[in-house]
């Protein structure tokens, strides 16, 4: 597992984790000082919990995608792809370790949130905190699954393309999943428009991994019976994204 | 586990290029274990040739074999600039030989503590090679193709690592490409690319004084 310590380490060193772990777990708090929250104390809860998640969606989407780009590209471009395909180390290897590395910087941020959320915003009745905690379980889950493929794709296509489109490439297919595939509903039943029908049904539908309204309003958890059928779903998406993104992995330059 | 001779046989006929052929070999070329110097002039095929060898480029023509555990260093590697040589060193090199990689490093008066990124070319080759040397298998045989190694790196680091490579030349195989600075150079055993011809020259008292000549 060189590569993996060898980005590991690299990821430690540069140190703009500790920039996402303070966006995630202090400024939530901050922004709650400034939010409706101090007028209505009954809303200071949902404002930290909305805030906390929002905060780590942010990160994970500016700094982990980013960041797996970066790790991408650098690794075709500096001749370590080459270096660690000669010691039989193989593409696919190459991607998971460098995956890896990254996912765990990642991983920690939704679970600082649930943490905020269920430390600090926990409501204050026995029978509510029950759903709270298992909101916040599911959104977590659902988050870490929703995002371990586009780190991958984000480091698949740079390696091929460079760290620019790398990085849109996965940030424009998680801010579509989450809030440009409602629009595509709209335009699919206002138009009558096949393709948009089409287009809709084959969309990844992140939204349905965002229980922020459900957190906000306290509408209680995802169903049980319900929460393996969107895991399974997500599960899906995860394997055509991560077989995609072996694919088009490069772990050298061509020159 | 009985240790294992590296070698490197070329077949004749073997046609290295990026799909148009650059070079081929006439006749079988047969290296064993010890130092082997690859020659040529700017463009003629040195770097194809080992890319080729370690199979990160796929031949245009005919075969070869590799015995031994195989790394290649490119001529234009480069870690991150944030990390240090020491974070380097232990991230690649197995735990109970980063201590040893560390005392080479002060030997070639290499600060392992300073990010890659300040550091001068000569002392990124000299981390290029403490990492390959380290991560030579010492129960099996070992190819390492070295892509200019001695680019930018000063003649006491050079004498160093020299020593290195013949006290370790019975496990290690190294094809070193070069462009040697001075004539006395010794180079008992040289792959040689002319043209389009790929041959292996030897002699103990061979030296680049008179490969130069063949080149020219």
């Amino acid at each position: 597992m060189r590569l993996f310590r060898l980005t590991a380490a690299t990821l430690f060193r540069r140190k703009t984790w500790v920039v996402c772990a303070f966006v995630v777990g202090v400024l939530p708090f901050i922004f709650t000082q400034i939010s409706s929250g101090t007028e209505n104390a009954a809303l200071w809860k949902p404002a930290l919990a909305q805030a906390t998640w929002a905060m780590a969606l942010l990160c994970s989407i500016f700094w982990g995608f980013f960041t797996a780009a970066k790790q991408g590209e650098s690794n075709a471009k500096s001749g370590l792809g080459e270096y660690f395909l000669t010691t039989g180390v193989s593409a696919g290897r190459q991607l998971f370790e460098m995956w890896a590395a990254i996912f765990s910087f990642l991983v920690p941020l939704p679970l600082i949130s649930a943490a905020i959320c269920v430390l600090a915003a926990s409501p204050s009745q026995a029978a509510e905190r029950t759903m709270w905690l298992a909101t916040n379980f599911q959104y977590a889950v659902l988050f870490l699954v929703v995002m371990a493929p586009l780190v991958a794709l984000a480091c698949a296509v740079a390696s091929r393309l460079g760290s620019i489109t790398g990085f849109l490439t996965s940030s424009g297919l998680a801010i579509y999943g989450l809030y440009g595939v409602g629009y595509l509903k709209l335009l699919g039943k206002t138009g009558d428009s096949a393709l948009a029908k089409w287009l809709w049904t084959s969309s990844p539908h992140y939204h349905f991994a965002d229980p922020t309204e459900r957190l906000r309003y306290k509408l209680g958890a995802i169903a049980w019976d319900k929460f393996p059928l969107l895991l399974a779903y997500f599960g899906g998406i995860l394997l055509v994204y991560a077989a995609l993104s072996r694919l088009l992995f490069r772990a050298r330059a061509t020159a | 586990m009985k240790l294992q001779t590296p070698e490197l046989k070329l077949q004749a006929g073997l046609t290295i290029g990026y799909g148009k052929p650059i070079a081929s070999t006439a006749e079988d070329i047969v290296l064993g274990g010890g130092t082997h110097f690859l020659i040529a002039r700017n463009g003629r095929g040195k770097t194809t040739l080992l890319r080729t060898l370690s199979k990160t480029l796929k031949q245009v023509g005919g075969t070869f074999e590799a015995r031994g555990k195989t790394q290649y260093l490119p001529e234009d590697l480069r870690f991150d600039p944030e990390i240090t040589v020491a974070g380097i060193f232990r991230a690649l090199l197995p735990a109970a030989r980063v201590k040893d990689s560390i005392d080479l490093a002060a030997r070639l008066e290499l600060d392992v503590r300073k990010p890659y990124g300040k550091l001068s070319t000569g002392n990124r080759r000299k981390t290029h090679l403490i990492v390959a040397e380290h991560s030579v298998d010492p129960e099996s045989g070992n190819i390492l193709l070295l892509d200019e190694p001695f680019s930018g790196l000063d003649a006491y680091a050079r004498e160093i690592f020299e020593d290195i490579w013949r006290s370790s030349s019975d496990r290690v195989l190294r094809l070193v490409s070069c462009h040697p600075d001075y004539d006395s150079m010794g180079m008992p055993s040289a792959i040689v690319i002319q043209g389009s011809g790929i041959r292996h020259t030897t002699g103990s008292e061979q030296t680049w004084s008179e490969l130069k000549q063949q080149l020219n």
